[in-house]
């Protein structure tokens, strides 16, 4: 008999209905004397795929630092759900329990497949009882048939794009609110680069999902929003079949038609 | 020339791990031939009414062994992880500076201190005639063998890679539980490795226990009686080969605690060198 | 108060013995023993008035220092030749198994030494209670150390220096002496000193292999008897009628501790100074 796969419902503090998932305000950054982040804005609806795109050093990574508490001594407003993140109930901790990061180069712990889904879940009875979460978010990780076989192998024992896919899958067990990737998908195989791609759009279906890239193509496959930045500053945030076709701001332009050339 | 040097230096090691083992089974083998092997259980020690029990002092050694363990493992495993995670650069320096410090004083020093500092404090502490016990050299032994288990475990936490410490911190997991769940499963092959370490350190010291654990041949009344004069087989080697008369019985009962040392010590040496590949 | 405090608040309690007691026990030490440190103390050899009580100490400094150096001395072609041969001629096979002796060796209590020079030394070649038995048998306790310390700084030295030296033609002993030695022994002489340090800090091994407690000034032969400042400590210790004996004990550790650390810390200066690449110019 199949296991019916439990639905996936974040469970946040005080869901408002009509409010916003994320919003940021005038976000500086400083890292040592180098200014990372200059007066940031970005709201993220409750829904959706949104693309932070821009050349190397723009700041994509270290805004997405921000958002999950890595750097914490930035300046400015950053709301998830509403509630100023700085004063979030439980501290740091907590508020990361609610963001999941999907880093570009997959980290495994060296322990079984199944051991690394529910390394993120609290309390070891419910990771002994999670066999319907394991399954439900490696299925919608698009990694449940390739391993649904060999759970309890070594994690290392899976190739690169599965190990990635293995990490989503993770992220996703402490049913976070908030998804962030950093390029899930540079290095890569094609395989693996498409599948995470259907993923994250069938993902993006029931919750924010903010996710760095290189790639204009996969940008543009992704569709929904796409955030623009450079050299620290936001230079535009729209719809992304407009901003392609028809992008407002003049630096947007070069950065699209540079890419353009390149390929 | 220069070939036969280098080859012949590296036997060296060989030929001494040999010839130690030859020489005191060959001098341990008295004991053997008029006692058989009833001497591991025998509970009377007494040479001149030759009674070679060596139970007592295997007793002995294993309370004190256990108790330094207990004492040392929990503080060292602590201080470890202080080290390593939350002390600043400095701090971390010092309490690494500080260790090292306490791994230099000689055991004698050790045993100075055990005698005029320690065996008062128990005293007074438990209202005893003399401080001299199993208990004093446990916690001898623990301030001795702190440095290793420390030292090691601290490297082998500093180990844990940057990239999995910060996933398990990403996946929101608070300080506590990332430290039981990582950084402790991943580091535990080097801290058992140095509790091996600390086990061999602790069974072979010989001269601060001898100084302060009473030097008294019999089993601990009961059996879990660690405020008692008590032996170890090093303290008893270190108390009486002077004494023992070349080639008696007594002699070779003495050369063979240090045998049955040897040996153990060789035997946790292959299983720490087998858990480090 | 959250887990997190928590948590950590029960960690330093846990370590706090190893915060404090370092700093304890070496004040102990100093507050007892500096006291009895003067001049005279150091500096002369009095014999064997009212058991140790009035005598200096010079007698035991010269015989600790002796019995290490000796027993560095001894250890040394040994330990060089076994970290070149792991070096030079070993296979990987052979590599495995000369680590695994060692280690092995390491890991003999120093105590099982003693016994063994007791038999073979001091009875069977009858060298006696001797200076020469004791820098043997704490030789044999320091020789793993020096070894590994040696084959450790041997390996640090960088690949291409040594494939250079072959490759002009070099055989092996230039490539050991013109290239290795050079660069290898600031490496080879910390170890050494450690090496000294911990032959100073060993008592058990030389309690009844070479050591008297008292009539030896300065050794006549490599065959007579010493003192040493270790087994002094231990001798006087035990003396506990007297308070001045005691005060004796607590200057002779203060003495050995200085002068286990005085070696020591010229073991560490000398890695800071030339084990970093700069200061050889390997980077440049």
């Amino acid at each position: 008999m199949m296991l019916q796969p439990e639905k996936i419902e974040p469970v946040l503090p005080q869901r408002q209905p009509d409010s916003t998932a994320l919003q940021i305000q005038g976000l500086n950054l400083w890292l040592g004397h180098t200014p990372v982040l200059e007066g940031v804005d970005l709201v993220l609806a409750q829904t959706g795929v949104t693309t932070l795109i821009g050349p190397s050093g723009a700041g994509k990574s270290s805004l997405l630092r921000c958002i999950n508490g890595l750097y914490q001594n930035w300046q400015g407003q950053i709301e998830l759900l509403g509630r100023d993140i700085r004063h979030w109930p439980g501290g740091w901790d907590q508020l990361r329990s609610h963001v999941g990061l999907i880093a570009q180069k997959p980290c495994v712990f060296p322990q079984s497949i199944r051991a690394n889904v529910v390394f993120g879940v609290q309390g070891w009875r419910q990771r002994r009882r999670a066999d319907a979460l394991v399954e439900a978010v490696l299925r919608q990780a698009a990694l449940w048939d390739e391993v649904s076989a060999r759970l309890l192998a070594p994690a290392e024992t899976l190739s690169l794009g599965q190990q990635q896919r293995l990490c989503i899958a993770r992220a996703l067990a402490i049913k976070p609110g908030l998804l962030l990737l950093d390029e899930p998908t540079a290095s890569l195989d094609p395989r693996s680069k498409q599948l995470i791609e259907q993923s994250v759009k069938s993902l993006a279906a029931s919750m924010p999902v903010l996710c760095v890239t290189h790639d204009l193509e996969q940008a543009r496959r992704l569709g929904g929003q796409v955030v623009f930045m450079c050299d620290g500053k936001v230079i535009e945030q729209a719809d992304c079949e407009s901003f392609f076709q028809r992008p407002k701001r003049l630096e947007s332009r070069e950065f699209l038609s540079w890419n353009v050339c390149e390929c | 020339m220069l070939k036969f040097w280098l080859t012949f230096s590296s036997l060296t090691t060989a030929i001494i791990i040999l010839a130690v083992l030859g020489f005191l089974l060959q001098a341990s083998w008295p004991l053997m031939q008029s006692q058989g092997l009833s001497f591991v259980t025998g509970t009377e020690w007494y040479p001149y009414e030759q009674l070679y029990g060596m139970l007592p002092v295997l007793v002995g050694s294993f309370w004190s062994i256990v108790l330094a363990l207990l004492l040392a493992v929990p503080t060292g495993l602590a201080a470890a992880i202080l080290c390593a995670e939350l002390l600043p650069e400095r701090g971390r320096a010092a309490l690494r500076f500080s260790m090292e410090l306490m791994a230099g004083i000689p055991s004698v020093v050790y045993g100075l201190l055990g005698l005029w500092l320690l065996l008062p404090l128990l005293e007074s502490q438990f209202d005893l005639l003399t401080g001299r016990s199993l208990l004093a050299a446990g916690l001898l032994l623990a301030l001795m063998i702190l440095p290793t288990i420390m030292v090691f475990s601290e490297s082998a936490l500093r180990a844990v890679v940057t990239e999995q410490r910060e996933t398990a911190l990403l996946l929101g997991l608070d300080w506590p539980t990332r430290l039981l769940r990582l950084l402790l499963p991943q580091a535990w092959p080097g801290i058992r490795v140095a509790i091996l370490l600390a086990l061999g350190r602790a069974m072979g010291e010989t001269v601060a226990v001898m100084l302060v654990v009473g030097s008294m041949d019999r089993l601990p009344q009961p059996l879990y009686n660690l405020l008692q004069p008590a032996q170890t087989l090093t303290s008893r080697v270190g108390r009486e080969m002077a004494e023992a008369v070349v080639g008696s019985v007594h002699w070779a009962a003495l050369i063979s605690s240090g045998l049955a040392l040897a040996l153990v010590a060789m035997l946790l040496s292959l299983l720490t060198q087998r858990w480090r590949s | 108060m959250n887990r997190s405090q928590i948590s950590k608040i029960i960690i330093v309690g846990l370590a706090l013995p190893a915060l404090l007691l370092p700093g304890v026990c070496l004040a102990y030490i100093l507050f007892k023993g500096l006291p009895a440190l003067s001049w005279s103390f150091l500096f002369s050899a009095t014999e064997g008035l009212g058991f140790g009580a009035t005598s200096g100490v010079l007698a035991q400094l010269l015989g600790s220092l002796l019995l290490a150096l000796l027993a560095s001395l001894v250890a040394t072609p040994f330990a060089l030749g076994t970290a070149l041969y792991y070096r030079l001629l070993a296979s990987k096979r052979q590599q495995a198994l000369l680590a695994g002796l060692l280690n092995m060796l390491q890991s003999i209590p120093p105590v099982v030494f003693g016994l063994f020079g007791l038999i073979v030394f001091v009875h069977l070649l009858q060298w006696g209670v001797s200076l020469l038995s004791g820098a043997i048998i704490l030789a044999m306790v320091i020789l793993p150390m020096l070894v590994l310390n040696s084959i450790a700084s041997l390996e640090r030295i960088p690949g291409q220096y040594t494939e250079a030296a072959q490759s002009l033609g070099l055989h092996h002993g230039a490539v050991i002496g013109r290239v290795w030695l050079v660069q290898a022994w600031p490496g080879i002489l910390t170890g050494q000193l450690l090496g000294v340090a911990r032959a100073l800090s060993e008592t058990a091994p030389i309690l009844f292999t070479a050591t008297v407690f008292s009539g030896v000034v300065w050794p006549e032969s490599i065959f007579s008897p010493v003192t040493t400042l270790q087994t002094h400590i231990f001798y006087l210790a035990q003396e506990g009628s007297n308070p001045q004996v005691i005060q004796v004990a607590w200057g002779s550790a203060v003495v050995l501790l200085g002068l286990v650390a005085a070696f020591a810390l010229l073991a560490r200066y000398l890695a800071n100074r030339y084990e970093n690449p700069q200061h050889l110019g390997a980077e440049r």
